[in-house]
């Protein structure tokens, strides 16, 4: 019995090779291009939606956009996203690297590009760009800068994000905060910021700011490196292949006063950056410290009747309160890793990236700085709300040195040493001492 | 004849018993080169990376020898992480033993009431640690938390239970062992109906209290199990990663960072893995020593009784 069995499934094995072999030569199937992001999931609002104006938000605008490429390349390509959690994302994506199995397309931050490319994992794609027509003399100097490595294009820029603060217009107007249009009255120094805070805590209850200061290591360094760079203050002295200097009084400072607003009761104890985020929409704070990406997701909260935004919402860029204006700042690319561009998908690729870059207004509606200069002169762009507020970025936006190795490392490092002043009490020099010497430690053993 | 054959027969049966059949090997070969190849080789192999800087992304590698190791005890961050999971264990090993004992004891019996208990308590361990995790983040989070909102209904504050310095590694461990008591109960369990029922009636008939019989038949009878269940929850504990990594990173002030959680750091995010594989190889060592000092102090304690 079971010898009939194994006979008649053989036989059916057999002539169903030649089936599976010939199958795919008979229908040609689509060339597939994997895309690796993060900017999360939302198949269950926008699953199967072409219709990019109308989508909203990181998730929303990068999902419909690629629908659409799929549906205006039916038959002949089909883009696969991989979506990932972008707090492991670079984890994932390096396994995936060192595993062979490598994607089409991947995200990066610009911060992270250096390392990459360094370990020749990279394709460099000042050639590709113009098979493609993708024109790179149209970045802007921002993003020629993040995807440039030893004098080579090694990303497809994709935007400039920075750090803002958000407002909650209704709760400001209590505190008597808005001026005669009933915008916020936005800072111009610290002394101003702590009076502010005072007359908001008087009138609302409430501590002025949110910002994210638990399981968040980004935001956290954020905060850090902006206050540091307003005064004119840096990381790296000597420059990316010197030691970090955590000690100078401009160090000093910048940490201080995040304590200090902490300390006055000035600052949101102890949230994530999920309960930050949420907490703002319900009328949490009066200003919430983030980025570029919350822009889109707030104007649609404040739309809605009954949230903590009803009431109006405000943006703009990280004002200046030390010193001169500098905003931290880094950007999203593609890149085509090594192993993951072949002939077969190559012309599908390009014509993928080529779309993207075509698109860039559409991203920017998230809230992003676009990346192509023609996009940023463009009125569609200057018509987006509060653009006028936050293009001051493009000028005075700052990074690390180009070329610092394991940036996002620095950044863990920095984030929990802020994080550990905030909520543990741990003291201002102390948590400078450990930043120091961790970061040190980190760099010292990259290559 | 007949004899003749039989004593020419004896020889070579006894040199059958004396040489090894090494056809007989073909029938552990598999598992032996699923062994070697999956245990052994990568052992070996993590421990002389370990004496190596290996980048993970570019592969490329250089001698070291035991710098890495050095620099290990040098750096305050990973003594931070041994001394996290030395205390993790200590907490979360007695109280699986204790806990997943007295459950057993309380629910070995044959009633509906029983089934269904024993079904609940081991309902949570089939959870996957993101699911236990992100629940109990969200009953512990000081701001709208659940054990927030009920100390507020009684007036009282909020407790910061994962971003305190003393309380995030034991809420940890607590979470820990509310996830997985079910196994350590189970084992016990299946031990208590292995002990014959008629040693509890003659108990019972000398009038021996519960206590007395707790003490003098169930302990007695269970202890090859007891030594078990520690065994395997040191071993298994030493390897705190999922819940540290989900509920605090690590924080604050790396109060709740366990030794895994940085091999996983220094590996996947910082690229160094030679580094990671001395850490890795300190973390071997460790349970080593834990587990080899149990079963020795269990097999000392039943010399001893004998």
């Amino acid at each position: 019995m079971l010898k009939t069995r194994l006979a008649g499934a053989l036989a059916l094995t057999t002539l169903a090779m030649p089936l599976a072999f010939t199958a795919p030569a008979a229908s040609a199937a689509p060339v597939e291009i994997s895309f690796a992001r993060f900017f999360g999931a939302c198949e269950g609002d926008y699953g199967t939606s072409t219709d990019v104006p109308a989508a909203r938000g990181e998730c929303g605008i990068i999902t419909t956009l690629i629908n659409k490429f799929n549906a205006d390349n039916k038959g002949e390509i089909v883009v696969k996203p991989q979506i990932m959690e972008w707090n492991t994302y670079y984890d994932q994506l390096t396994a995936r690297i060192v595993g062979h199995d490598v994607p089409t397309v991947a995200v990066m931050h610009m911060a992270q590009l250096g390392d990459y490319v360094n370990r020749k994992v990279v394709l460099p794609l000042n050639d590709l760009f113009k098979e493609a027509g993708i024109d790179a003399g149209d970045f802007t100097d921002a993003a020629t800068n993040g995807v440039t490595v030893n004098g080579k294009i090694y990303a497809l820029p994709w935007d400039t994000h920075s750090w803002l603060w958000h407002y909650n217009v209704g709760l400001m107007k209590k505190a008597g905060l808005t001026d005669a249009d009933g915008n916020p009255v936005v800072p111009k120094s610290l002394d101003e910021l702590k009076a502010q805070a005072k007359k908001f805590k008087e009138a609302t209850g409430k501590p002025l700011i949110a910002i994210s200061t638990t399981q968040d290591v980004a935001g956290p360094a954020r905060n850090f490196y902006t206050l540091l760079y307003q005064q004119g203050g840096t990381v790296f002295p000597d420059g990316p292949d010197g030691d970090a200097n955590f000690s100078s009084p401009e160090a000093k400072k910048a940490l201080q006063v995040w304590a200090d607003l902490y300390k006055d009761g000035d600052l949101t104890p102890a949230l994530d950056y999920e309960g930050a985020t949420a907490g703002f929409i319900n009328g949490n704070a009066g200003v919430y410290i983030c980025g570029t990406w919350l822009i889109d997701s707030y104007m649609e909260a404040a739309a809605k009747k009954d949230t903590g935004l009803s009431d109006g919402y405000y943006v703009t860029a990280f004002p200046t309160l030390l010193g001169k204006p500098a905003i931290w700042a880094d950007g999203h690319s593609w890149v085509l890793l090594k192993g993951g561009l072949n002939d077969d998908n190559k012309a599908a690729t390009l014509k993928f990236l080529k779309y993207l870059y075509d698109n860039n207004l559409q991203w920017a509606r998230t809230g992003h700085l676009s990346i192509r200069k023609s996009v940023i002169d463009s009125a569609a762009f200057q018509d987006l709300p509060f653009r006028k507020n936050i293009k001051i970025i493009s000028e005075v936006a700052r990074t690390l040195p180009a070329g610092t190795p394991r940036q996002f490392g620095i950044q863990q490092i920095v984030g929990e040493e802020f994080d550990n002043v905030m909520l543990t009490g741990k003291s201002v020099d102390d948590a400078l001492a450990d930043m120091q010497g961790r970061v040190n430690e980190l760099v010292s053993a990259a290559r | 004849m007949a004899f003749a054959d039989l004593s020419r027969s004896r020889p070579v049966r006894a040199a059958g018993i004396a040489r090894p059949s090494w056809s007989n090997l073909l029938f552990v070969l598999p598992f032996l080169l699923l062994y070697a190849g999956l245990l052994v080789y990568p052992l070996f192999q993590g421990m002389w990376m370990s004496l190596h800087d290996y980048d993970l992304l570019s592969g490329e590698s250089e001698f070291l020898g035991l710098a890495n190791f050095i620099k290990l005890f040098r750096n305050s961050i990973f003594l931070g992480t041994v001394r996290n999971t030395l205390w993790f264990v200590a907490m979360t090993t007695p109280a699986f033993v204790v806990l997943g004992l007295a459950l057993a004891l309380a629910l070995n019996r044959a009633s509906r009431t029983g089934a269904v208990l024993r079904f609940i308590f081991f309902g949570s361990s089939v959870l996957s640690v993101t699911i236990v995790t992100l629940v109990w983040r969200m009953v512990l989070r000081p701001d709208k938390g659940l054990i927030a909102n009920v100390l507020e209904w009684f007036g009282l504050p909020p407790v910061p239970f994962l971003i305190d310095v003393h309380l995030a590694l034991p809420s940890i461990a607590g979470v820990t062992v509310w996830w997985i008591v079910g196994l350590p109960m189970m084992l016990f369990l299946a031990a208590l109906q292995q002990i014959p029922q008629e040693i509890y009636e003659a108990a019972k008939l000398d009038n021996a209290g519960w206590w007395r019989t707790l003490f003098s038949i169930t302990l007695p009878s269970i202890k090859r199990t007891v030594i078990l269940v520690a065994v395997i929850e040191i071993v298994l504990q030493f390897q705190l990663f999922g819940q540290a990594q989900i509920m605090t990173q690590g924080g604050p002030n790396n109060s709740s960072r366990p030794i895994v959680l940085f091999i996983y750091e220094s590996g996947f995010r910082d690229w160094r893995l030679g580094y990671a594989a001395a850490a890795a190889q300190i973390l071997f060592f460790l349970m080593l020593v834990a587990a080899s000092l149990q079963l020795w102090l269990g097999r000392r304690r039943q010399g001893g009784e004998a």
